[in-house]
């Protein structure tokens, strides 16, 4: 939701009843540039103190229930300050990274070419195809206790639940994307004398990019989500085991703190990937998907 | 690349493909199941591990019937279901409105937008030991939860729909002499209604995977809660019950779905966006 113009032309105002029609057409106008950024900061400085002023002592909401910004920053410096849970802050965002990029990276390296064949040879998509639509409506967490069972509660048990989640938009997007390339395209290099080799690697594959690389964002997304769940069910260290442990002996502000650095690594990873794909991509500034 | 690959585009394939594509795929599946069978009858790895399909029928036929857990399958599945209904209701009825609203009242974007995008970055597990706590183990913990995850996405396709409307519609209206409640009601939501239905039908999808997650942390029933227990039995069979059953679930709610829009909204869904 950046600051956009509004499609709604601003309504002329100089009539009769002058004071209401202008009050109306400023609800229907989007505000500047300027006036846009004052409003947000306003909004959430208005929100921060609501949460200070309905968490104060005596105020209306416990602190066991919602402790006060102050607690949760005192928290985050403690976090970072001193070993919490057998290790640093530092080691377990690290635990986790190392998961959620190694289970993204073995998926991506199954799952892409398996999707540009079955987006290229229409025999690979009718093996593979219906295989993938038996086995997606089951979510990934489902597979958490199958991985358990299967490999322990360790590291391969998430990057097994890591990789289930992350395979399936790397699969399907590349197949989507191939699939979807115009033909005209391939015809004319084939005429143009291009094998087979080319025109897959030099035309289709490039043609592809963005919205492989798009696929990759909503893979790197999911793999995100999953593993946080993983390590709520699984797991001796990462940020998911933060939140559980700190859930369970009530420490308020370290699990609010935990929640806020899963959802910014979220965030960094959701726009470090559109940058990704703005640098290896830059002529497709508007297929996002 | 030796097996003369097909160049012809895809979108030029003959018609008579469709069958030999059923016929391969429906191949494909059977191979793999009596693959399944082999190798778990073969006894390379013990059944404990790796348990015959056969079994998991067998187990899912005595799950129906025989509690498991404190209820039956279809006990879990309605207990689930309950909870999914309640949430994913919450987020249409409370996200719709707030779409339309960011999409039709510009000057409410800065208001909503700074903590909205904070908080969607969140993945809606990251709420359960907080809801934990604050709800308990109960029905509402597992309702919030859903509502987490399917809130961002009405809102989302809510927004799109209605900022996608052709500006000329609006002020062809307001030329007719419609007031604003008028054009927003019979002009502007008939035409995003498409937009806004996907952004429920990914509601409910995103509410259901993140239901699974919330009732395999906390809970004494469902079908998430069945699987965990099926984990903590060493009871491969259970869990993969619980799994098909899971993903049958989803997968025929989501087809209902699609049926319902091609009844309901014949004109197509244009640009909807999946919420992350």
């Amino acid at each position: 939701m950046a600051p956009r113009r509004s499609h709604a032309e601003p309504v002329p105002t100089a009539t009769s009843g002058g004071a209401t029609r202008a009050w109306r057409a400023a609800w229907r106008r989007e505000p500047g540039r300027a006036a846009w950024m004052a409003i947000a900061i306003g909004s959430l400085c208005a929100m921060l103190g609501a949460w200070a002023w309905a968490t104060r002592p005596g105020g209306a909401i416990p602190a066991l229930f919602l402790p006060p910004p102050g607690d949760v920053a005192a928290s985050f410096v403690r976090l970072v300050s001193r070993p919490y849970l057998g290790s640093t802050f530092g080691a377990h965002v690290l635990s986790s990274l190392d998961v959620v990029i190694g289970g993204w990276l073995l998926a991506g390296a199954v799952g892409l070419p398996l999707g540009i064949a079955m987006g290229w040879w229409r025999r690979a998509r009718w093996i593979a195809f219906p295989l993938f639509q038996v086995l997606r409506p089951i979510p990934p967490l489902a597979w958490i206790p199958l991985a358990i069972v299967w490999l322990g509660i360790g590291e391969p048990a998430r990057i097994f639940v890591v990789f289930v989640a992350a395979l399936v938009p790397w699969v399907m997007n590349s197949m989507q994307a191939v699939h979807s390339i115009d033909g005209l395209l391939v015809r004319a290099a084939r005429t143009l004398g291009a094998s087979d080799r080319q025109i897959l690697t030099r035309v289709v594959c490039r043609t592809a990019l963005p919205t492989l690389v798009a696929g990759a964002r909503i893979a790197l997304g999911n793999a995100w989500t999953t593993l946080i769940a993983a390590e709520l069910l699984a797991a001796t260290s990462g940020l998911g085991y933060i939140a559980l442990n700190a859930s369970r002996t009530l420490e308020m502000g370290i699990l609010l703190v935990s929640m806020l650095v899963i959802g910014v690594l979220g965030a960094a990873f959701s726009f470090g990937m559109q940058a990704l794909a703005r640098v290896f991509a830059p002529w497709s500034r508007g297929a996002r998907t | 690349m030796s097996a003369s690959p097909p160049l012809a585009p895809p979108s030029a394939r003959p018609r008579a493909a469709v069958p030999a594509a059923l016929i391969v795929g429906a191949a494909s599946i059977a191979t793999l199941v009596v693959a399944w069978q082999v190798v778990a009858m073969a006894g390379i790895v013990p059944a404990r591990v790796l348990p015959t399909p056969l079994d998991v029928a067998l187990r899912f036929a005595t799950l129906a019937v025989e509690t498991f857990s404190g209820s039956t399958l279809e006990g879990h599945a309605l207990a689930s279901l309950t909870r999914w209904v309640i949430g994913a209701a919450c987020a249409i009825a409370l996200g719709i409105p707030l779409g339309v609203a960011l999409a039709w009242l510009p000057p409410l974007r800065p208001v909503i937008a700074p903590a909205f995008e904070l908080l969607r970055f969140i993945p809606p597990f990251a709420w359960v030991p907080i809801a934990v706590l604050w709800f308990g183990a109960s029905t509402t913990t597992q309702a919030l939860i859903v509502f987490i995850a399917a809130f961002p996405a009405c809102v989302i396709n809510a927004h799109l729909g209605v900022s996608l409307v052709d500006p000329i519609l609006p002020r062809a209206a307001a030329m007719l002499g419609a007031g604003g409640v008028a054009t927003l009601r019979r002009v502007v939501l008939p035409v995003a209604a498409p937009s806004i239905f996907t952004g429920v039908r990914i509601a409910f999808s995103n509410g259901w995977m993140a239901l699974v997650g919330a009732e395999l942390v906390v809970g004494k029933q469902g079908l998430g809660f069945l699987i965990s227990q099926g984990q903590i039995n060493d009871s491969v069979t259970t869990i993969m019950v619980g799994m098909i059953a899971i993903g049958a679930l989803g997968a025929l709610i989501d087809f209902g779905f699609q049926r319902v829009e091609r009844a309901w909204l014949p004109w197509l869904a244009f640009g909807a966006k999946r919420a992350s």
